[in-house]
């Protein structure tokens, strides 16, 4: 299979296409401000003393409102990206998302818990209420994600065949535990579970941002160094091993960047499906599978697409606004059938 | 003063202009006193808006979420979305001076962008009960800068519900209060019956019926509970506003086992307004509670709506 680009090409393209997606989030929304006032607001937030009074509203939308949410979908998109090539890489499979370790469902049943509970029993401390769904979310991705690593691990080796059933089975037990949570919850708490499952950047803040921030750091220095081990899997788990990769050690660091990174990236902005999915494959069918060159890319075409769904999800409906997870869905599975067909 | 002598010495050619100006200033301080009072509104509730568009401030709503369907020309403004999933820079793009909701109004981070956005936030309670509508009507009432007009509003309602009441101890004495159940139609899904603690059971219990539930919430009943119970009134909602007839067909067709039950047999299926469920006492409730009871007793002659205090 040859690739249809060179890698450079495709940096210069994503450079391009993050560099726009980037300037659409900071400057376009439903209050539609002058390019100068954006451009005077963005430099007064870098602290340049710019003068005039009128600026006070356009720095507050630009700094308050536009940039940690497209900080937001920055992290996110790049996390969701990246983590989803891991996860196609540890399973050998293009087929393969961060929802199969069970990441996603564990995080979604912990939202639900915070939710229901959360409403039905109150009395919770003011300090950690606002947290509390993403703390809830983020420990129970992690925890499931835990669990079927367990269950895949038999005489110091990981199975990833096991893995995936146990996966499986756990996405099967958590989605009816949050099934009972939907029953027990009243009109109000129901509604906001199936928004959080639907994922929005909206509300975004500074304050919640910071630890997603630091995990998708974390996460995007990391995985890129295991490129060459991820290749080497693709040839098969022994072959691997007997070019000299500790494959048992890269399985686990796999496993646990993605339950961080996803679990972090869900408990910020609910679930966001198809760009852990469509991303990598995308990335995949331009260049080749070189994970050299797909993972740093997969991580700005994911954040670039997240970016430019956001800014189609407050835009659409404004002063409304959309799930993201409805666009990004909506958007990413016809083209992904598309790539399918056309590659046919 | 010393501005007037300042603006003369500019010179004949720039007095006019300036004398106009130093006019407009004058006239400042007053016409401030009157935009005190927030002229551009979002309203992110129901019958909020309704209470609302009855005060007569109508034409200050800039935009309503997707629960104001009620009166119909509110449909014609913006939508800010749900309630609970409000976008900050949406709702700035409308440049409101308030945004009124009820308890459920957020997410929290929005509702402080919005704040430090310099935007107004009023938070109206939507529980069902008359205190709460007299703190609603209050405040909205000093808002609209129409205290009276709130409180002749208060006036009828409660007059309105207190006819009710009388009417309803006088058509007990020759029929005894029916078992109710409220079904919440979802087309083509199994009905949703309302418990104990939902505004379908105040109703319920303000019409003069008895509400035969005892979960929490809505929740889907088996049709074996639903024979058990054997409700004398069934009241159903449906939110596509069919012809009462037709409705009643595709409830009974989506429910078999409710064809069985007595409120069948006796054609008691009384049709709803759904909107009348959510977000609290709205303007429209005496009305629907009227309608209710006239079902519950169908042997008194309903209470004539002229006797009711129209306003």
């Amino acid at each position: 299979m040859t690739p249809a680009l060179r890698p450079r090409s495709l940096f210069i393209a994503l450079g391009l296409l993050l560099a726009l997606a980037l300037w659409g989030s900071l400057a376009l929304g439903p209050v539609s401000l002058p390019l100068g006032e954006t451009l005077q607001a963005a430099l007064r937030l870098l602290g340049l003393p710019l003068g005039g009074s009128e600026l006070n509203q356009a720095q507050l939308i630009v700094g308050q409102i536009r940039m940690p949410r497209t900080l937001l979908g920055l992290a996110v998109g790049a996390v969701l990206a990246l983590c989803g090539v891991a996860m196609q890489g540890l399973f050998r499979n293009p087929l393969a998302d961060p929802g199969l370790i069970g990441v996603s469902s564990g995080a979604a049943l912990g939202a639900a818990i915070a939710i229901v509970g959360g409403a039905a029993f109150g009395g919770i401390p003011e300090a950690i209420a606002p947290y509390l769904l993403s703390l809830c979310a983020f420990v129970g991705g992690l925890a499931v994600t835990a669990l079927v690593y367990r269950l895949g691990r038999r005489d110091g080796l990981t199975s990833v065949v096991t893995m995936l059933l146990a996966g499986i089975a756990l996405n099967a037990l958590a989605f009816a535990c949050i099934g009972l949570f939907t029953y027990l919850a009243d009109d109000a708490t129901l509604r906001t579970l199936t928004f959080w499952n639907l994922g929005s950047l909206n509300g975004a803040s500074y304050a919640r941002l910071w630890p997603l921030l630091l995990v998708a750091f974390a996460v995007a220095l990391w995985l890129p160094r295991r490129a060459r081990a991820l290749n080497a899997l693709l040839l098969g788990e022994s072959e691997a091993r007997h070019l000299g990769f500790e494959v048992e050690r890269l399985k686990r660091e796999l496993v646990f960047c993605t339950a961080l990174g996803v679990g972090a990236a869900v408990a910020a902005a609910g679930m966001i499906g198809f760009i852990g999915l469509v991303v990598p494959h995308l990335v995949r069918l331009l260049v080749g599978p070189d994970h050299r060159v797909l993972l740093p890319a997969s991580m700005l075409a994911g954040a670039s697409l997240l970016l430019l769904a956001d800014l189609a999800a407050r835009l659409v409906l404004a002063p409304a606004e959309l799930p993201i997870g409805i666009v990004t869905a909506l958007i990413g599975a016809p083209f992904f059938l598309y790539l399918l067909i056309r590659g046919r | 003063m010393g501005v007037t002598n300042v603006s003369v010495s500019i010179g004949r050619r720039r007095l006019g202009p300036a004398l106009a100006l130093l006019a407009a200033l004058a006239w400042l301080p007053g016409a401030r006193a009157d935009d005190a009072l927030p002229q551009r509104w979002v309203s992110a509730g129901g019958s909020i808006s309704e209470w609302v568009v009855a005060l007569g401030g109508e034409d200050r709503l800039v935009g309503v979420d997707t629960t104001s369907l009620h009166p119909a020309s509110l449909q014609e403004l913006p939508s800010i979305g749900y309630q609970r999933q409000l976008a900050a820079e949406g709702i700035l793009a409308l440049r409101p001076d308030l945004l009124l909701g009820s308890e459920e109004m957020g997410p929290p981070p929005v509702l402080e962008q919005l704040r430090a956005a310099g935007v107004r936030l009023e938070t109206l309670s939507a529980q069902a009960d008359l205190a709460t509508l007299e703190d609603n009507l209050t405040r909205l009432g000093a808002l609209l800068g129409e205290p009276q007009r709130a409180r002749q509003a208060l006036a009828a309602f409660r007059s309105r519900l207190e006819a009710q009441e009388a009417w309803i101890a006088q058509a007990q004495r020759s029929q005894e209060a029916p078992g109710v159940l409220l079904l919440l139609g979802h087309p083509g899904g199994s009905a949703m019956a309302a418990g104990p603690d939902t505004a379908a059971a105040w109703l319920i219990e303000r019409a003069g019926g008895r509400n035969l539930t005892t979960h929490s919430g809505y929740k889907a009943l088996s049709s074996e509970a639903l024979l058990a119970l054997d409700p004398d009134v069934v009241i159903f909602t449906d939110r596509r506003l069919l012809e009462a007839d037709e409705a009643r067909q595709a409830l009974l067709r989506q429910n078999p086992a409710l064809a069985s039950t007595r409120a069948a047999r006796e054609g008691r299926l009384v049709a709803l307004d759904p909107t009348l469920l959510v977000g609290g006492l709205g303007p429209r409730v005496p009305e629907g509670l009227a309608a209710l009871s006239a079902a519950f007793y169908p042997a008194s002659s309903p209470l004539p709506a002229e006797t009711t205090p129209a306003r």
